[in-house]
């Protein structure tokens, strides 16, 4: 079987996952503000990003 | 071979000093370098002392190690001041990104050309996103400094950070050379990728704050299973910007509660009587007034709500009514008889028993992206961002005192 793509399975997730937390927001399920949005975001920015920093060494 | 002939196949070229400097046919290490200026590293040198990164005394980049070097100090001196200008508003931060990006390393390779300097850029930019996506768990600051100070530079740089990985990949083919036709393949490639991210992120805020939200967020979740699935058969890791431009707007909005319909301009209440007033004002995008001044208000308690998606909510009292405010906005200010607060998810409740005989407006404000203002005037300077102290506060808690009984 082919080795998965790190940056892209980590991406994928991530932005997944985010936008499921987005869709609950929209939909009224969750009520997500600036507090608990912003971490999420940049914690899945960030994963990303080093998911493509650690696949070059 | 001896350095000093040189082969038909050999074009004329810089030949570096110090016989040990890597070639383009025969790199060194595992950075292979396409530049190769001329200079002499160290020693006695007629041309003037240049800033490079040090590619023996680093920890990260060889930023401070190169600063060291040029300045002639010890390396962790020049650390330590990083370190601590990190902690100074984030400033130290900032530099270090900058210099990785801007200064070569001793090979004369600049950070944009590096395959692997660009990892190692990415990785500490993660690291440091990471980092701040765990310490804005606690309760700190949100309101004044670290989300509009901090956070929001930095998710900038991770955005131009993304930008320069997907721009200039390590991928040794496709590291072409320099020619002119190459560099405005980039340019224009650069170019029409922003643009396209601008009008996908456009696109998304507005349907968000529409209500078509929930649209853009299923669409952010298939494209990030395409990618997680594609992980497996085909990368397509191109997906990767498209779905952020969606979705970092989205959370933007969705955060902020925008809500806009399709009222946009600006409004002004002037209610005679209090059958005129009304218990709710909406606005999309715009300014929202309310003036109650001529108002005919008996004595009691009238209650009104003041919803906006953009722009700036005004409560405009005579001097006589006590106001109880309370008031959420996803990003901006409140003031009320100027005091306030400002920042993102501000809270704001300034609540007063209502007094005897007097009119007593409660209001209550919901804005997604702007400011709620409680005056006595209506006048055009009312955006006064630094201006909060008591005065005010105070005397309408007096005014709200007057009357009541025991």
């Amino acid at each position: 079987m082919r080795r998965p793509d790190p940056v892209a399975l980590v991406a994928g997730l991530g932005i997944a996952a985010l936008g499921a937390l987005l869709l609950l927001d929209n939909e009224g399920t969750l009520h997500l503000r600036f507090g608990a949005l912003a971490p999420i975001t940049f914690a899945v920015v960030g994963a990303i990003l080093l998911a493509s920093g650690l696949s070059r060494r | 071979m001896n350095m000093d002939e040189k082969t038909p196949e050999e074009p004329d070229r810089d030949v570096p000093l110090g016989g040990d400097e890597p070639t383009p046919e025969a790199p060194a290490g595992d950075e292979p370098t396409r530049e190769q200026p001329t200079r002499q590293l160290g020693g006695a040198s007629e041309q003037p002392r240049r800033l490079f990164r040090s590619r023996s005394d680093r920890v990260l980049g060889g930023v401070c190690g190169g600063v060291a070097q040029y300045f002639g100090i010890d390396a962790v001196i020049v650390r330590v001041v990083a370190v601590a200008l990190v902690f100074l508003g984030g400033a130290g931060a900032l530099v270090y990104l900058a210099a990785l990006l801007m200064v070569p390393d001793e090979h004369g390779a600049a950070a944009a050309n590096s395959g692997n300097l660009r990892g190692r850029l990415l990785t500490g930019l993660a690291a440091v996103l990471l980092a701040i996506a765990f310490l804005s768990i606690f309760p700190w600051g949100w309101n004044n400094w670290f989300l509009p100070g901090v956070v929001v530079p930095l998710g900038v740089l991770a955005l131009l950070g993304l930008g320069v990985w997907w721009l200039f990949p390590p991928d040794r083919d496709r590291e072409r050379s320099g020619s002119a036709g190459e560099i405005l393949r980039r340019v224009v490639l650069g170019a029409c990728l922003l643009a396209a991210c601008a009008v996908l992120a456009l696109g998304a805020a507005w349907a968000g704050a529409v209500g078509g939200g929930g649209v853009v967020a299923a669409v952010v979740i298939a494209a990030g299973l395409l990618l997680a699935a594609g992980a497996f058969i085909a990368p397509v890791r191109w997906l990767i910007l498209p779905a952020l431009a969606l979705a970092l707007p989205l959370a933007i909005v969705s955060a902020a509660g925008i809500e806009v319909d399709n009222s946009i301009g600006d409004r002004q209440y002037n209610p005679a009587s209090v059958t005129e007033l009304r218990d709710r004002y909406e606005l999309g995008v715009g300014q929202l007034v309310v003036d109650l001044r001529d108002t005919d208000l008996p004595a009691g308690e009238h209650r009104l709500k003041m919803k906006l998606g953009v722009g700036d909510a005004v409560l405009v009292v005579p001097e006589d009514v006590c106001v109880s405010s309370a008031a959420q906005i996803g990003v901006g200010q409140v003031d009320v008889f100027d005091s306030g607060q400002e920042g993102v998810d501000v809270d704001w409740v300034d609540r007063h028993a209502p007094p005897d005989g007097r009119p007593t407006i409660v209001v209550d404000a919901d804005i997604g992206l702007g400011a709620f203002e409680v005056q006595h005037d209506l006048d055009d300077d009312f955006h006064n961002f630094h201006r909060f102290d008591d005065t005010g506060r105070k005397q309408n808690a007096a005014a709200c005192k007057v009357g009541r009984s025991a």
